[in-house]
């Protein structure tokens, strides 16, 4: 077992399901989504792109290319979020929010995918 | 650049983790931590804001307690982020300024710099390897004739010097081992505007492992070998090295022109020096009886060349056994018994060269008191003892620094001159004499530039369109673009035709489509010729003395007046 794949392994997968546990629940519903679930998906998105540095191998690149996606998406949401002010919980505030999170999910997920598809083709 | 930015990324992953996770640590516990607002409501920071304060207190710029005076949980967790947050910052910009002063990254950065400078080199190139002695005269030299040049050198001494040393063009260089074929690639072996490859390094393996690689990997290049020992030097020629220069060899064969034909060898002095040097006076080695102190590499090559001018030799050698001389006097030469014994006193002429400095120096001194009419040949071994021997004032200097740069010249300025120089080698040492007059007269006493023209659309464009209507004379091309009646202070020395090399040809030489020609004169004239070679107007002063108006308009009007001349 190598510490290192576990690691990286854990936040991209903390990345997804963080990402999936804000994104879910009704879109206009400021209820079913947390600031601080938002906060914590970006903090892991963004370690998970640091330990993505580094790798030269066009699996590595895509990786990469996925995490910066995802990035994005997520701050961005959380500019808008902290620029609506106190108009936070407004329905339209928090649908451009949400579907941005949205985004991100995908990209997240095709991280994982290709995280998957890295450990089948190493037989061993 | 890739790999750098790649290496870069992976250093810096462990300090950006750093400075991510203490962020969240301060920005969480800070937007959790209670305070109260002015109007005594209970009143927290929001993610951003937190965010926003502990942004400024990490990189110490500190805007103070916004927007309400905090509270003391605040306050007390604030104390604890400025600790958190500050360390991993530091930690990171410590860790990026150590990264650039890595001397694995610093190589990296020159290795791709220099890659990419050797890429965007647009001209023909010569890689030479070593900036010693030899390479930077060399490369002063081609400096000067406008040949570009990429340096490998291995010690970063010798690279600094090139970057101090004021040269025309931009010389891209690398501090590298040039035996290891990847330098070599990156240094442009590859690349379709190298011309060829200058292996000049002080160490004969070296210079034979340069050797195959290029002939392995680009056949078509030219490689200029330097060779000090006849094994190294046969090795070379065994797979086709295109010119092995070894500093004996040529000093023995030049000492033997000196002897039969001084012009000659002026010729070819004056043709490989570096342009705008003035020229050292011709010394005539008397003939007579000559001593040859040392029988090596350098007395051997001597010998046998004075020999070949029926001059008759004595050698002085400590070792004759190792060096396989048979008939010498044993002994270093340092002792007048030595000199006295080989008689010195009849001697016209002597030659140091064993491979000690101090002893040929020595030598000389001696055998000078002695007989104060010595002409003295004396072979010179290290840079660091030049101050003695200008001292000394040898009526000539072996340097083999100095000739291999001059033999290289000769070849890598332009293949023409090569042939032209072995031409001359078969003329006659009055038709030299008259062509040095000639040269003096035309272009003055410092040595001038030799360049060589081609005839085709690419090279000069002008001529090449000009001939296909009229026939056009070497004397119309020599023509001042400015002032059409005087001529340009140029030699041309030959013309080679359809592979026929035709020495000193004549003005009134009619000039065909591929010709190729061989000039020699002032760097002014050559800018000149080959502007207005390629240049229609300008070649159409020369010819006609026709000034061909610029603009379409003038042209129609010219044209009708001509037109109208011709009518009435």
């Amino acid at each position: 077992m190598n510490l290192e794949k576990v690691i990286f392994g854990f936040f991209i997968l903390l990345a997804l399901t963080l990402n999936f546990g804000f994104f879910i629940g009704d879109i206009d519903n400021p209820h079913h989504h947390h600031a601080y679930e938002l906060y914590v998906a970006i903090v892991v998105n963004l370690i998970a792109t640091v330990l993505k540095f580094g790798d030269r191998t066009h699996i590595g690149a895509i990786h990469l290319a996925t995490s910066l996606v995802a990035d994005l998406q997520l701050i961005a949401a959380a500019i808008l979020w902290a620029a609506a002010g106190t108009n936070g919980d407004d329905p339209s505030v928090i649908v451009s929010v949400v579907s941005l999170s949205g985004g991100a999910l995908l990209a997240n997920i095709t991280s994982v995918v290709l995280l998957i598809a890295e450990t089948i083709q190493i037989k061993r | 650049m890739n790999n750098i930015l790649f290496l870069i990324l992976r250093r810096m992953r462990l300090p950006i983790i750093a400075v991510i996770v203490s962020y969240t640590i301060a920005v969480a516990g800070m937007s959790l931590m209670p305070g109260v607002d002015p109007d005594g409501q209970p009143w927290r920071l929001s993610i951003f804001e937190a965010f926003y304060v502990i942004s400024y207190t990490a990189t110490t710029i500190g805007f103070g307690e916004v927007p309400f005076p905090y509270s003391t949980a605040q306050r007390m967790w604030m104390s604890f982020s400025i600790y958190l947050t500050v360390i991993p910052w530091f930690y990171a910009i410590g860790k990026i300024i150590t990264l650039f002063q890595d001397p694995g990254l610093r190589q990296a950065f020159t290795t791709s710099r220099f890659a990419r400078e050797v890429n965007h080199l647009m001209e023909p190139f010569y890689i030479v390897c070593g900036y010693g002695e030899t390479g930077s005269l060399l490369v002063r030299a081609l400096d000067k004739n406008e040949v570009r040049v990429v340096v490998i050198e291995l010690e970063q001494e010798r690279i600094n010097e090139l970057e101090l040393e004021d040269y025309q063009f931009d010389i891209p260089n690398l501090c590298a081992d040039a035996k290891l074929p990847e330098t070599l690639l990156r240094a442009g072996l590859k690349n379709p505007m190298c011309q060829g490859v200058a292996a000049l390094t002080n160490d004969d393996h070296a210079n034979l492992a340069i050797a195959v690689a290029v002939k392995l990997i680009s056949p078509e290049l030219r490689v200029l070998g330097r060779a000090e020992t006849e094994q190294t030097a046969s090795n070379m020629a065994s797979f086709g090295t295109d010119h092995i220069i070894n500093p004996y060899t040529i000093f023995g064969d030049h000492l033997a022109m000196e002897v039969h034909a001084i012009g000659t060898y002026l010729l070819h002095e004056w043709l490989t020096g570096v342009p705008g040097e003035s020229l050292k006076s011709p010394i005539c080695p008397p003939i007579g009886k000559w001593i040859v102190c040392g029988y090596g590499r350098f007395g051997r090559s001597v010998v046998q060349n004075l020999e070949l001018e029926h001059i008759s030799t004595t050698i002085i050698e400590a070792d004759p056994e190792r060096t396989g001389c048979k008939t010498c006097i044993v002994g270093n030469g340092t002792e007048k018994e030595t000199l006295q014994q080989a008689g010195v006193h009849e001697a016209v002429g002597i030659v140091a060269g064993t491979n000690d400095d101090i002893n040929n120096l020595s030598i000389v001194m001696t055998a000078r008191e002695m007989n104060p009419d010595l002409f003295v040949v004396l072979r010179k071994n290290k840079r660091f003892n030049a101050a003695l021997f200008e001292h000394f004032k040898a009526d000539i200097t072996m340097e083999p620094s100095d000739i291999i740069a001059h033999e290289c010249l000769a070849n890598m300025i332009s293949p023409l001159l090569a042939q032209f120089l072995s031409l001359v080698r078969l003329q006659t040492n009055v038709w030299a004499n008259s062509l040095i007059q000639r040269l003096v007269e035309t272009v003055g006493e410092n040595v001038p530039e030799t360049w060589a023209i081609s005839i085709t659309q690419e090279n000069t464009p002008a001529l090449f369109h000009m001939l296909a209507h009229e026939p056009v004379t070497l004397a119309d091309i020599l023509r001042n673009p400015n002032h059409r009646e005087a001529s340009l202070a140029i030699v041309p020395l030959m013309i080679l035709r359809n592979h026929q090399p035709l020495l000193l040809p004549e003005a009134d030489t009619a000039l065909e489509r591929g010709d190729r020609i061989l000039f020699c004169g002032h760097d002014n004239a050559k800018s000149t010729t080959t502007y207005a070679l390629s240049d229609f107007k300008t070649m159409r002063y020369m010819l006609h003395d026709q000034q061909l108006a610029d603009s379409w308009l003038w042209r129609q009007i010219k044209r009708r007046k001509s037109a109208n001349n011709v009518r009435t």
